[in-house]
């Protein structure tokens, strides 16, 4: 009943033009926090973006080209699933790390669903999870920034914001990293979630273009945003910095927000977000493995897409229901 | 298909033009939860062989006594029992092994391997035919999930059988071991052995072509 | 965390059977082409594992007190034999339409290893007779949320443009293994 609604498989990105159009878009948004990346981490951040999207580029490119179908790869959305997963990655991992990823976001996640539209989880996020249970060590092995050294810090720290943050919560140490720092970047993490400014402007300008739906970023940094200020006592400042640590804000704005993978109806947007948002707080105030669930949160509710879909679309009167 | 059964076509049959694993489809719980390290894949499979076996051999003696109202229930009554002795025979004389494959030995009680081929064979079958389809299936289900355990093993841990096979700088991919490598695994070496199938009827058919 | 608490988030999410232990795959992977039948073959899955799960736990005591415990796979697996005849039969008078939509899966519900596996890790982790029956209940809903969100998927897969050898069962199993993946962000729950 559901096959005369084109909501099942986004109409929008058909035509590959619109597509470029808006995967460049997105490329431009992303470029502050890539430039932010590499003056806090360095030459080992660029290298590690550059082979994401020259792997990711490049599987599309062979995979259509041994298929014998149409080749995509100038609709720039493998470039973007390369820097959205480079962003996804600690600056100190070897070089490989980023080359399988990039093979199972395009070859697994992507292109074996019929290419872009049809992947129902966001390749990018996937790849970070896989890569993020297989070698935890590597993944949350997070380096300080240059700027951080020269303070006479460690080199590798190995927690971000939120594991402190935590144990503020629990009131159990207070050392967090200030505001300033965590808008700025000057913070451990991985590549593009630190800097939030760089995020936030990227964000600001896809939401301008009209390229992605504000819904989904303003419910699901609300929804953490609000169970925070509850269950955290309505500590402002608590709740501030948790919003901008971990991959909140790149989640919300760049991968949540993925076309093929998040609701097409703006009720279902909105139940889509307050869920990641749900999860995401969830997974960081009572888990004991893991210190961030921002892509467990999107990839559950990447699952749950289509059901969401199904449930809100607008019903026909009169409409003859089939049996099957 | 028409055609006759003899003990070897039989044999063959359980082996590869219909292997339970890659095209049946059954049997899939124990397929993925056990296959994580080889030596769980023989263990299992041989496991289920022997039941399979046993079962296969007595339902198909009893095929004629067995009213047909009842029996479902007798058929798993005799398959329980064969679990029953294999699962105390491991706990008695392999009890590593029984620990490593967990609850999935009592579990073979409700394989579908074993149901559909007391219900699908052996109870329209000689004992002879019975017993070399059940060795059959089983043999083919224990390669299957052997080969599927040993390639999890190689990328999960490095090894197979136990043995280091990849270089020591190799960093295991730890998710091969875990639950989602278990469902791509197969579900990649499904393609695979469908892509090979569809070659071999091709090939077949264009020999029949030049025949005639 | 209440022990219900945990019984209810531990079967639903974290210790999910299909997602997180590979139990009960080939009705997972064989009725999940449409939500429909999923949502009806979940609804018949959790009406038998928690009747199950009540009743094999008295048989238990009853077992115990015969020390005959080594009977137990022979005993539950009849029970629930059993038990799906009822369901059977039943769906056949109360509701013809979704007991021709079950169809061949309804009687293999028997060889759902779901059913068992509740029951024997219900007796295995010491549980009482109300966390039993809950924990069957709890284990069903996963069952069913496991099966209806793959539905989802495979629906929506129906209409996209994957290749037509993936369509089936290599794809379901693929796309099971993401879902994995998103399920293991439960891991530390409890």
């Amino acid at each position: 009943m559901l096959k005369n609604l084109a909501i099942t498989s986004s109409p929008h990105v058909r035509s590959s033009a619109t597509t470029r159009r808006i995967m460049q878009d997105v490329c431009i948004a992303l470029a502050p926090a890539g430039i932010a990346s590499i003056v806090f981490f360095g030459g080992s951040a660029a290298m590690i973006i550059a082979i994401s999207v020259i792997t990711c580029v490049l599987t599309e490119f062979l995979y259509q080209k041994l298929m014998g179908s149409k080749i995509t790869v100038s609709d720039w959305s493998a470039v973007v699933t390369g820097l959205l997963l480079a962003y996804n990655i600690p600056a100190s991992a070897p070089l490989w790390i980023p080359v399988v990823g990039g093979v199972f976001a395009i070859l697994i996640v992507k292109q074996l669903f019929g290419g872009i539209g049809s992947n129902f989880m966001n390749p990018a996020l996937a790849a970070r999870v896989m890569l993020f249970v297989s070698w935890s060590g590597i993944m949350t092995a997070y380096p300080n920034t240059r700027f951080m050294v020269d303070e006479g810090m460690d080199a590798i720290s190995g927690a971000t914001p939120l594991a402190g943050l935590a144990k503020a919560f629990a009131g159990t140490g207070a050392e967090t990293a200030s505001i300033g720092n965590l808008l700025l970047g000057n913070v451990p993490g991985v590549l593009g979630e630190t800097c939030k400014i760089a995020l936030l402007l990227g964000g600001a300008y896809l939401i301008v273009r009209q390229v992605i739906d504000w819904r989904i970023p303003a419910c699901m940094i609300g929804t953490v945003a609000v169970l925070y200020l509850i269950f955290g006592g309505f500590n402002f400042e608590l709740t501030v910095k948790e919003l901008l640590s971990g991959g909140l804000i790149l989640g919300a704005f760049f991968m949540a927000t993925d076309y093929a993978t998040s609701p097409q109806t703006p009720l279902g947007r909105i139940i889509f977000a307050v869920g990641c948002g749900l999860i995401l707080f969830v997974i960081r105030f009572g888990e004991k493995t893991y210190p961030e669930g921002c892509s467990f949160a999107i990839l559950f509710m990447n699952v749950c897409t289509p059901l969401i879909d199904r449930w809100t679309a607008p019903k026909y009167f009169g409409e003859v229901k089939k049996h099957g | 298909m028409a055609k006759k059964n003899t003990v070897p076509s039989t044999l063959l049959n359980g082996l590869i033009t219909e292997n339970p694993t890659f095209t049946l489809m059954l049997g899939m719980c124990p397929t993925l939860g056990v296959t994580t390290a080889a030596m769980n894949g023989i263990g299992m499979g041989l496991a289920t062989t022997f039941v399979l076996v046993c079962s296969n051999l007595f339902i198909s003696l009893l095929r004629n006594i067995i009213p047909d109202k009842v029996r479902i229930p007798s058929y798993i009554i005799v398959i329980a029992s064969f679990v029953t002795m294999v699962d105390l025979f491991m706990q008695a004389f392999l009890p590593d092994l029984r620990s490593a494959l967990g609850s999935y030995i009592p579990l073979i009680v409700v394989n579908c391997i074993i149901f559909a081929r007391a219900e699908s064979f052996a109870a329209k079958n000689p004992p002879l035919l019975s017993l070399a389809d059940g060795l059959g299936m089983g043999i083919g289900f224990t390669i299957s999930i052997t080969l599927l355990a040993a390639i999890r093993e190689l990328f999960g841990t490095g090894t197979i059988f136990g043995a280091q096979v990849m270089p020591e700088s190799y960093q295991p991919m730890g998710i091969m071991t875990q639950v989602p490598g278990g469902f791509i695994t197969l579900g990649l070496m499904m393609i695979l052995a469908n892509a090979a199938r569809k070659s071999i009827q091709k090939r077949r058919a264009a020999r029949k072509e030049a025949a005639a | 965390m209440s022990t219900f608490l945990v019984i209810v988030i531990g079967q639903i999410l974290v210790n999910n059977y299909v997602m997180c232990q590979f139990y009960g795959i080939c009705p997972f992977l064989g009725v999940s082409k449409r939500v429909d039948t999923a949502l009806g073959m979940g609804m018949a899955v959790t009406f038998v594992i928690t009747i199950a799960s009540f009743v094999t736990r008295l048989l238990q005591f009853a077992l115990d007190a015969l020390s005959l415990q080594y009977l137990q796979t022979i005993v539950f697996i009849l029970v629930i034999a059993v038990l799906v005849q009822v369901v059977e039969s039943a769906l056949k008078k109360l509701s013809p339409s979704l007991y021709q939509a079950l169809g061949v899966y309804l009687p293999l519900i028997t060889t759902n290893c779901v059913v068992l596996a509740v029951a024997q890790k219900n007796i295995s982790t010491g549980y009482g007779l109300l966390e039993s029956t809950l924990c069957g209940f709890c284990a069903a809903l996963g069952f069913t949320l496991a099966l209806v969100l793959l539905a989802g998927i495979r629906e929506r897969m129906e209409e996209s443009e994957m290749p037509t050898w993936m369509k089936g069962f290599p794809g379901a199993l693929i796309m099971s293994g993401l879902m994995a993946m998103a399920f293991m962000g439960f891991n530390g729950l409890i």
